[in-house]
């Protein structure tokens, strides 16, 4: 399966203003793998997964989706086979209507008018929110716009799922529903996020970033456990792997 | 100063739609020529920012007064004039639509008003000339007041002429003028200050939003020309219209459906004109109908000359739409009660 | 910010309306577009002494008002809110013009005539505008404008400006409130923060723009903006659009009020 394969290579990066963002960063995800990528503010993940998506260009090194090398003309493929979910909604919602929205990527792609309709209610029905395909966006709580975004990049049919912070500012009903739907998804994964018990109950690997660079990478529940690695790239260990408050008695 | 529909004739209305429908199309050519995908969003995104922006109130040091951002100058200088103009017009449309504010008809006049003079005439002939030696914050300062006084003189004098022209209210020319020009004076002094503030940071800030805009969609590089042909069209466009209404119609340019109207009525020879004839004849101590366009008959030909029969029938008209309104109602509440 | 909340309530309010599921709001977009631009040609054309031809325009919104079941307090509360505006204008008539009409000894002012005929209009003309959202919604508004050949672009960015401004509204409403939290008192914004307030606001506009566009970019946008198929109109609608346009019509030519007055004081 190694077109499903998605591999950055020796990946740098700097913004204009010369501050450099990313430095050397390689990895390779594998078929299937849902992967969690973690670090502090300002570490640079959201850089990185502007680099896979091509909204960025690597002033160094490169990203393959596949054997495809992203660079400017292979965008138009590789967009189709990655969905990625923003941080915030309302810049991803921009239609007048939910069904519009979930309909936009679809549409621009030439599909005919039935299957767009099939593909739109597909998704919608996928993260639960039929019911809501005639609504307006700003007529959504925070946390139906957030499964509206996920449905929007659901209905391109990705192979791969990028999302950033899918359960920032949400209440503990919402962000448990977003986390069922993801783990819902055979799709690759690939979630940055600070909510580390989200990422250890999901992710059955984690990369650490930290200052632009990987400070870690392996599986979850030995990276999320290892207090001083944690400390170091100024996060906690989650709560789930943390002793009990009230008995100190080790989680099983 | 949103023209309603109201104070408008449709010839006018017509007019001014057909004006600006021109100066919109030139625009989205202008705009898909360029080929920059990344307009439109902006576009859009920005005309929301200052159908909001609307609503910040700044304060006018030592007056108690206060003022807020005009739309049309501000775009223009962060998109540029074509894509200025067009988000201007979105944000018109929605306040016509939403909030009542200008009205359908008199859309094509707003949009005139408020979006050409400031994206085509204010901008380019005079705050990028003022601008165009390199910019500094006195420059924006002299720049945006300057073009800002002369958009909203332009545009309230535009106001003047339409209402006019329109012969919907009766206002003697000179002093409507010597009303609206000193309040838009005012109003427009306040605008250039908030506005020049606003410039000012944003290029201190991000000066490459400035430059952007300003860039490859210039005015001033291709297309001066261009500009002045499609204002010419319009004035023309204007021009014929009004004085086409104007020399067919003396009396403050009616709409000369007046006058068809009329001359159909008193052609026709159906069955409902026989009847309503005879009616006529039968109430004759109410004038007949007389479509001539005379000042005076005017007035005594319609409503007021029709006093009895016009206020029995008005009211009778009022009584039965509120029936018929309030019967509706109570239908409909009664299936739905049936449905449950 | 009491303006920003009404606008917010105002346009929430409007596209709730025109979720409902009445005839009036299943009737085709485009034959409601058409009749509401007749019904405002028409009652615009009206001269300015006109009143009592143009009572019978009030059918109109009245039977949409009843068949649509949207409610009327609500938007003759929008229309309060706009009439002053107008009557600014209208105002100056019964102030510079004082010429009487004499009629059977009773003197009228025209200027108040011309100002009555004015409120009644603008009445009509912005309610009826009112109600087309009301019964049809942003969305389907657009699709009308589709058909009537209006440049996608154009409607693209219309319905970007339409979607933003509520997200707009509310970021500058945090942001005053966050002003006037820490500068009590003032009834605007301080001249020392002119730039800056209005300038982060368009900073974080331009930044929002810029996601806006990715997001567009990574569903495959290429700057050609694909609205999906318009329903075509049937029987109904073009019924719909026809008996309204005739009543226009009938009722521009004929003064009807008048001939029923006329029926019942010459009949008695
Ligand atoms: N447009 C930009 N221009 C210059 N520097 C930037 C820009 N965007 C981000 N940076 C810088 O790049 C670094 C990485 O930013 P990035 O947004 O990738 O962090 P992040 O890991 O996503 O942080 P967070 O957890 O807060 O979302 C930060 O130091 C930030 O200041
Ligand atoms: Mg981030």
């Amino acid at each position: 399966m190694s077109h499903h394969k998605l591999e950055v290579k020796d990946l740098n990066f700097m913004y204009p203003d010369g501050h450099k963002a990313i430095n050397g960063i390689s990895f390779c995800i594998h078929h299937g793998e849902s992967v969690g990528i973690v670090g502090a503010n300002g570490a640079g993940k959201s850089t990185l997964l502007m680099l896979i998506m091509g909204i960025l260009f690597p002033t160094k090194g490169q990203v393959l989706i596949g054997d495809v090398k992203v660079t400017k003309s292979t965008l138009p493929m590789i967009r189709q086979r990655l969905g990625m979910v923003f941080q915030d909604p309302d810049d991803q919602l921009f239609m007048t209507t939910v069904y519009d929205d979930v309909a936009f990527g679809p549409r621009n792609y030439k599909l005919d008018e039935d299957e767009v309709h099939e593909r739109v209610i597909e998704a919608l029905e996928l993260v639960g929110i039929a019911h809501l395909k005639d609504r307006a966006p700003f007529k959504l709580s925070g946390g139906e716009k957030r499964v509206a975004a996920m449905a929007t990049v659901l209905s391109m049919q990705p192979d791969v799922l990028i999302m950033d912070e899918p359960t920032s500012s949400l209440d503990p009903k919402s962000r448990r529903r977003i986390m069922n739907i993801l783990k819902g998804f055979d799709h690759t994964k690939i979630i940055t996020s600070h909510d580390l018990d989200m990422i250890f109950d999901i992710c059955h690997r984690v990369i650490v970033i930290k200052d632009g660079g990987i400070a870690a990478d392996g599986i979850t529940s030995e990276i999320l456990s290892d207090s001083k690695l944690m400390d170091l790239c100024g996060l906690e260990v989650p709560l789930a792997l943390q002793n009990c408050p009230c008995c100190r008695a080790k989680k099983s | 100063m949103h023209m309603a529909d109201a104070l408008i004739s449709p010839a006018v209305g017509g007019a001014m739609w057909a004006a600006t429908g021109v100066v919109a199309v030139y625009s989205i050519k202008k705009i898909q020529d360029d080929l920059d995908d990344k307009k439109v969003p902006l576009m859009g995104v920005m005309g929301a920012f200052v159908f909001a922006a609307q609503m910040i109130n700044f304060a006018i040091p030592a007056t108690g007064s206060s003022g807020h951002i005009g739309g049309g100058l501000l775009l223009a200088i962060l998109l540029g004039p074509y894509a200025g103009f067009l988000a201007m017009s979105s944000v018109l449309l929605i306040q016509a639509l939403f909030f009542g504010d200008g009205g359908l008809l008199a859309f094509g006049c707003n949009v005139f008003n408020l979006g050409f003079y400031t994206c085509f005439i204010a901008y380019p002939f005079i705050y990028k000339r003022l601008i165009n030696k390199g910019i500094t914050a006195k420059r924006i300062f002299t720049a945006s007041m300057i073009s800002t006084l002369i958009g909203l003189q332009l545009g309230a004098f535009s106001v003047v002429i339409e209402t006019l022209l329109s012969g919907k209210t009766e206002l003697p020319f000179i002093t409507f003028v010597m009303l609206m020009q000193p309040i838009h004076l005012a109003i427009g002094f306040v605008e250039g200050l908030v506005s020049a503030a606003v410039i000012t940071f944003v290029w201190k800030e991000r000066p490459e939003i400035l430059e952007n805009a300003s860039m490859g969609v210039a005015i001033g590089n291709v297309s001066i020309k261009k500009v002045f042909i499609g204002f010419a069209i319009a004035v023309i466009l204007i021009g014929g219209v009004f004085s086409l209404f104007a020399s067919s119609n003396p009396d403050g340019l009616e709409w000369s459906m007046y006058k068809t109207a009329g001359k159909t009525e008193l052609e026709a020879s159906t069955r409902i004109h026989d009847i309503l004839s005879t009616i006529q004849s039968k109430t004759a101590f109410l004038p007949d109908y007389d479509f001539k366009t005379n000042e005076s008959e005017i007035v005594t030909s319609t409503d007021i000359g029709t006093s009895t029969s016009g206020l029995v029938g008005g009211a009778l008209t009022l009584i039965l739409l509120a029936f018929i309104g309030f019967g509706i109602n109570v239908i409909k509440r009664r299936n739905k009660l049936s449905v449950k | 910010m009491a303006s920003i909340m009404n606008s917010l309530y105002n346009m929430r309010l409007l596209d709730d309306l025109s979720q409902k599921d009445t005839f009036v709001h299943r009737l085709h977009p485009l034959v409601k577009l058409l009749a509401t631009v007749v019904y405002l040609t028409v009652v615009v054309s009206f001269g300015r002494y006109e009143i009592s031809s143009l009572l019978v325009f009030l059918f109109y919104p009245v039977l949409i008002f009843a068949f649509a079941e949207i409610p009327v307090v609500p938007i003759l509360k929008r229309l309060f809110i706009i009439e002053p505006l107008i009557i600014g204008i209208g105002i100056l008539n019964p102030i510079f013009d004082h010429q009487f009409i004499t009629f059977y000894g009773i003197e009228f002012s025209r200027g108040w005539v011309t100002l009555f005929s004015i409120i009644i209009k603008s009445g009509l003309t912005v309610t009826s505008a009112l109600l087309l959202v009301a019964t049809t919604g942003m969305d389907k508004l657009s699709g009308a404008m589709r058909m009537l050949k209006i440049p996608r672009i154009f409607i693209m960015q219309l319905l970007l400006t339409y979607r933003y401004i509520t997200v707009m509204m509310e970021e500058v409403a945090r942001t005053l409130r966050a002003y006037s939290l820490r500068a009590p008192n003032q009834k605007g914004i301080h001249r020392s923060a002119w730039g800056s307030l209005a300038g982060q606001l368009i900073l974080r506009t331009f930044d929002r723009a810029q996601r806006i566009y990715q997001s567009m970019c990574l569903r495959g946008y290429t700057g050609e903006y694909n609205i999906g198929r318009q329903s075509p109109m049937n029987l109904y609608d073009l019924l719909y659009l026809t008996v309204w346009c005739l009543f226009f019509i009938i009722a521009r030519i004929y003064n009807i009020p008048f001939i029923i007055g006329s029926f019942v004081t010459g009949g008695i």
